[in-house]
């Protein structure tokens, strides 16, 4: 703590100025709508401007003199001004839509030069807008498929909105909702996202060069943020779906005469209906399975400079199936969040966050039916200043403090069954995380952004903590290449409050960009990151069943070192843009399991959990088009992700479950006229590591696989091709028709290949063979689907 | 409560395949196989059955072949094989097509170790035996069908689970004089139990096996095995993987099921299946309509 007074200290006595100098702030809206713009720039020549942060505002501090400036924002009419600084300015617009460019996409929202102009890379941004008019696949709009269309981004699995960054685990992203930590991203079983399309405004994805602001996760940060609703007028809009509807509504609050409400409101929720269909069919009868979830935004104005908001969001699964089986989960988060505009160069936030994951099972197996529930919560508090010190120089402090309880697992039994009633002990833990992020304009062609963010993870008492014979859980037992468990010998008991295990960590973050002319740029940056979750998954996909686990005496934390470098370019006047990356990242103590590990209903996780090395590195193209009826993006990945762990694959090194080496994207949208847009996209991905068996022999009569080595052969290549078509409601009317085409040419992707002993039904029984055989499983063929949207 | 895990896999399968228009396409034809070196599976172990003893204890030796090929095993003809409890010694002779027997009878909670001589090198491996609780109460009770099983006559047991001792269950069912096993995705929590859940108590009323249906007049005859932890664990990975269905979300990559029995000469040169020791309780009941 002393490092960062003494830092924060020193940087304020640094900056004192010589000559007489004038700032220039405000804010940035929607003219229709009074949302504020994220990240609409402020340009005063060419190289000095400043762009709006996530609440539309914007300040930059200049020398006395005249200047124009111009506010411009994707799809906005820009507005050039004729200014005189001789005082401090305060300056607001609201900028309205521009019809003409309204159906261009870009796939970081912000101008093609700032991608060039911008220190920041391996950063994508989407606005909610774009993916809506991208085909769906599954017939719902989904963030988290849209997201895996850029480079660098993979999907788990066909149809799954679980996404790989830069060959990390689904783990390592940290999914923010309005600051909330949303643990389990995913509806139906990784089928579809939380995040209904309607209520988001903009997606921001750092797949590396994460500033300081963000830690806690290794891969990536996928920061979305809701929309606030409309400060001046009431509206509604309603979407009918086959998998499921949507209804938002928002509006001014206390509005009263004025041309706009003192602050807004937005709410937006959305059901499925799979099992309306259910009792259609005799098997399904008894059968549940749904979701739904609720989108709540709300912001007031206190005053010219101090603003309060409220997000909440609140999701939920049940699938059940009458005297078998249930399952309930979802996520639960609020954020309570103060901006207040301390001067014209400091803006000051500070953000009470809640953020609740939980799911339960029960098993209704007549005679031993019980519940098992499971949660993960957290409480975070995030203060955080930000000083425009003067023009291309910024300085961001702040702190993130975080609360864990972990309910690792709580068995009851249902109707009196023979079951033993079981709770594993909760955990807890605090994250004490100062970080200083500074902007730096070095020359006119040179800027930095570097920062240093320091990690304080404690796991804390009350809890017990099972000690072993020769001081760990497991032992390698390098005769035999396996791990021995060993017993455990007897327990340390913590109070509420005593420490456990501490960790601290230095995280510094670079990133630098020099121009070498006003259309190109290179840039390279490094992070360190520190993850103190783990996610203990026996799936390579998110499900319900996964165990969050803290780090702690047996279990350390994970960390990355990524290095990447980076060309960007603009072409034409802006018409096309083109950026190639290459990056290379060093992982430690990355968890796996130990063969035959046992991790449901498993309180000592140590015992079953392995932790190893790992390297990842690629290249990676984007080509955009970004004027004209036809827009889109091509990209291109070639990486390697690889593991290597004590006790897997000989102890050497071996592709991670995430290994793509070749993954091709395109995405297109066409505006044909003024009411029919088409959309589509097209995904080539070379095969990912499987580990198929060698040998086979009998046992207990049944026949066994045999397998030498991990993840040595690869599945077969997937591709597939999504069309969608958008038929727009006349001039003055409403309604707007969403058709869309899965997988149009229904080709069968092997999402898994396995290998088993061929059965023959004789009475009703599948009885054995003695042969074997490979059999390829593919989820999805050809998937129509419609969609009617309204508006009021 | 491992058994849970996939039951639970098993529901979400079914119904994720019941929801997507999933499909499954025999690529038998398409798939080649790497070729790796035989290596030698035990099959077999020492059984305890005071209701119907054994005349012999038999084990069988045979070597690994390539994943997709037809032919069956080739049996290990050639072998020393010879099983002591520490203090006594019995060498089982091959039989033919690699068996080997011995007429010992085990006894309860003595620790088997069994030593195997083959193509200059040693395996050996050791399972406890131990004590299997008796059925107070052994019958037969006819079940509607229901989505996950088909209806019929399942045999039904009582038995009082010992306090304070950590129990292994394995079940299987003679049907017509054999064995009957079919590679289920419901095996590992079927077949096997600990009794983590119900240590102590009185269980009653528990379905022996949810597969295998008996008709009226048939004799249906149910086994109840004590195994130790090491061979529960075994049997967990051998049913979870010989009943895997592939499909959801990909599993946790697959590995060999270790073995109990150890290559001392050559340690990464491996034996694959498992020498298990067990006490079998056995009840037997002709079905009644």
């Amino acid at each position: 703590m002393k490092l960062y007074i003494s830092l924060v200290v020193g940087l304020l006595f640094m900056t004192s100025q010589a000559q007489e100098t004038f700032t220039l702030s405000g804010y940035l809206k929607d003219a229709m709508s009074g949302e504020s713009l994220w990240g609409a720039n402020i340009i005063l020549g060419p190289t000095t401007g400043t762009v709006t942060n996530e609440y539309g505002f914007y300040s930059i501090t200049l020398e006395k003199g005249t200047y124009t400036v111009t506010f411009s924002s994707l799809g906005h009419k820009t507005i050039t001004k004729e200014i005189v600084l001789d005082q401090n300015l305060k300056l607001n617009f609201d900028l309205v839509e521009d019809v003409n460019t309204m159906d261009e996409i870009v796939v970081t929202s912000t101008k093609a030069n700032r991608a060039v102009k911008s220190t920041e890379m391996s950063v994508s941004t989407i606005k909610a807008e774009t993916i809506k008019k991208l085909p769906t696949g599954m017939g719902e709009v989904d963030i988290l498929k849209s997201i895996q269309l850029l480079p660098g981004v993979s999907s788990v699995n066909e149809g799954s909105s679980g996404f790989n960054v830069r060959g990390g685990s689904t783990d390592q992203n940290l999914v923010l909702l309005d600051e909330a930590t949303i643990y389990n991203a995913s509806h139906l079983l990784g089928f579809f996202s939380v995040f209904n399309a309607d209520a988001i405004k903009d997606v921001k994805l750092y797949k590396g060069g994460i500033p300081s602001l963000y830690g806690g996760r290794l891969s990536s940060v996928l920061d979305i943020r809701q929309r606030e609703g409309n400060l001046k007028e009431f509206k509604g809009e309603l979407g009918i779906g086959l998998i499921s509807s949507r209804a938002l509504l928002q509006g001014p609050i206390n509005k009263g005469d004025n041309e706009e409400g003192k602050g807004s409101y937005l709410i937006a929720g959305r059901r499925s209906y799979i099992d309306v269909f259910a009792p259609l069919s005799e098997d399904l009868e008894d059968t549940k399975l749904y979701f739904y979830d609720m989108n709540l935004k709300m912001n007031y104005n206190l005053n010219d400079t101090n603003r309060l908001y409220l997000s909440g969001y609140l999701g939920k699964d049940r699938f059940a199936i009458e005297d078998v089986f249930g399952n309930t989960y979802g996520n639960t988060s609020a954020t309570l969040r103060w901006t207040s505009q301390l001067s014209d160069k400091l803006f000051f936030q500070t953000s009470a966050i809640y953020s609740d994951y939980d799911y339960e099972v029960e098993l209704l197996t007549s005679g031993s039916e019980f519940s098992w529930k499971s949660s993960i919560l957290n409480y975070n508090l995030k203060p955080r200043l930000r000083w425009y010190v003067s023009p291309g120089n910024t300085l961001t402090s702040g702190v993130d403090f975080t609360y864990y309880n972990f309910n690792p697992g709580e068995i009851a039994p249902i109707n009196n069954s023979s079951t033993t009633a079981e709770k594993f002990q909760e955990k807890f833990a605090i994250e004490i995380a100062p970080y200083l992020d500074f902007e730096t304009k070095i020359s006119d062609n040179l800027s930095l952004h570097y920062g240093l963010r320091w990690s304080n993870f404690q796991r804390i008492g009350k809890e017990n903590i099972a000690t072993y014979a020769n001081g760990t859980p497991l032992t390698y037992n390098s005769t035999l290449d396996l791990f021995d468990e060993n017993e455990a010998i007897g327990e340390t008991s913590y109070e509420s409050g005593d420490v456990i295990e501490s960790f601290n960590n230095l995280e510094p973050r670079a990133s630098l960009r020099y121009l070498l002319n006003e259309t190109t740029s290179l840039k390279a940056s490094y992070n360190r990151n520190y993850q103190y979750l783990h996610l203990i998954s026996n799936t390579t996909s998110a499900t319900p069943l996964d165990i969050w686990a803290p780090s702690g005496p047996y279990l350390k934390p994970q960390s990355s070192d990524q290095y990447a470098v980076g060309l960007f370019k603009t072409l034409k006047n802006n018409d096309y843009d083109f950026s190639v990356e290459a990056y290379y990242k060093d992982l430690r103590n990355i968890t796996d399991f130990v063969d035959g590990a046992d991790l449901l209903f498993q309180e000592n996780i140590e015992t079953q959990v392995v932790q190893g090395n790992g390297r990842a590195y690629g290249l990676e193209l984007q080509f955009n088009k970004n004027v004209g009826k036809l827009t889109g993006w091509l990209s291109y990945t070639l990486a390697r992700s690889e593991r290597k762990v004590i006790g897997i694959n000989n102890n050497e090194y071996y592709p991670s479950n995430n290994d793509q080496t070749h993954e091709l994207s395109l995405t297109g949208i066409y505006k044909f006229n003024n009411r029919w847009d088409f959309g589509g996209n097209f995904v080539y991905g070379s095969g990912k590591p499987v580990t198929y068996p060698t040998g086979k022999f009998e046992q207990n009569g049944l026949l066994v696989a045999d397998y030498d080595g991990r993840n040595g052969d690869r599945l077969p290549a997937f591709h597939r091709l999504d069309l969608s078509a958008t038929l727009n409601p006349k001039e003055g009317k409403n309604g707007t028709w969403i058709f869309s085409l899965g997988n149009v040419y229904n080709r069968k992707n092997a999402s898994t290949i396995f290998f088993r002993e061929r059965t023959e039904e004789m009475n009703n029984i599948d009885v054995p063979t003695g042969q074997t055989e490979a059999s390829k499983f593919s989820f999805l063929g050809i998937v129509p689907s419609i969609t009617y949207e309204f508006k009021f | 409560m491992k058994t849970i895990t996939k039951q639970y896999k098993l529901i979400v399968f079914l119904c994720i395949s019941i929801l997507t228009i999933s499909c499954e396409t025999d690529v038998t034809d398409d798939i080649t196989i790497a070729e790796s070196t035989p290596k030698l599976v035990i099959n077999g172990g020492l059984e305890r059955n005071i209701t119907s003893p054994l005349a012999t204890q038999q084990i069988r030796l045979t070597t690994t072949i390539n994943f997709l090929s037809n032919e069956p095993n080739p049996p290990v003809t050639d072998a020393t094989v010879s099983i002591t409890d520490g203090t006594e010694t019995w060498v089982f002779s091959h039989q033919g097509d690699g068996y080997y027997a011995n007429a010992m009878m085990p006894v309860l909670d003595k620790t088997y170790t069994i030593t195997i001589e083959w193509n200059g090198e040693t395996y050996e491996g050791a399972d406890p035996l131990n004590e299997a609780p008796t059925f107070t109460n052994f019958y037969t009770e006819f079940e509607e069908e229901t989505i996950f099983f088909t209806g019929g006559y399942f045999i039904k047991f009582d038995s009082q689970d010992p306090a304070d001792i950590e129990n292994y269950y394995y079940y299987r069912v003679v049907k017509d004089g054999e064995y009957f096993i079919i590679p289920d995705a419901g095996n590992s929590f079927n077949l096997i139990t600990s009794d983590k859940f119900f240590d102590g108590q009185m269980r009653s009323g528990v379905t022996l096996n949810r597969e295998i249906t008996f008709e009226p007049g048939e004799l249906a005859t149910g086994q109840q095995l004590g195994i130790s932890e090491e061979y529960f664990d075994y049997l967990f990975e051998l049913f979870t993987q010989t009943g895997s269905s592939g499909g959801f979300g990909g599993n946790p990559p697959p590995a060999t099921i270790r073995s109990n029995v150890i290559n001392l000469t050559t340690p990464s040169n491996r034996a694959v299946g498992y020498f298990y020791s067990v006490d079998v309780e056995e009840g037997s009941v002709v079905v009644e309509e």
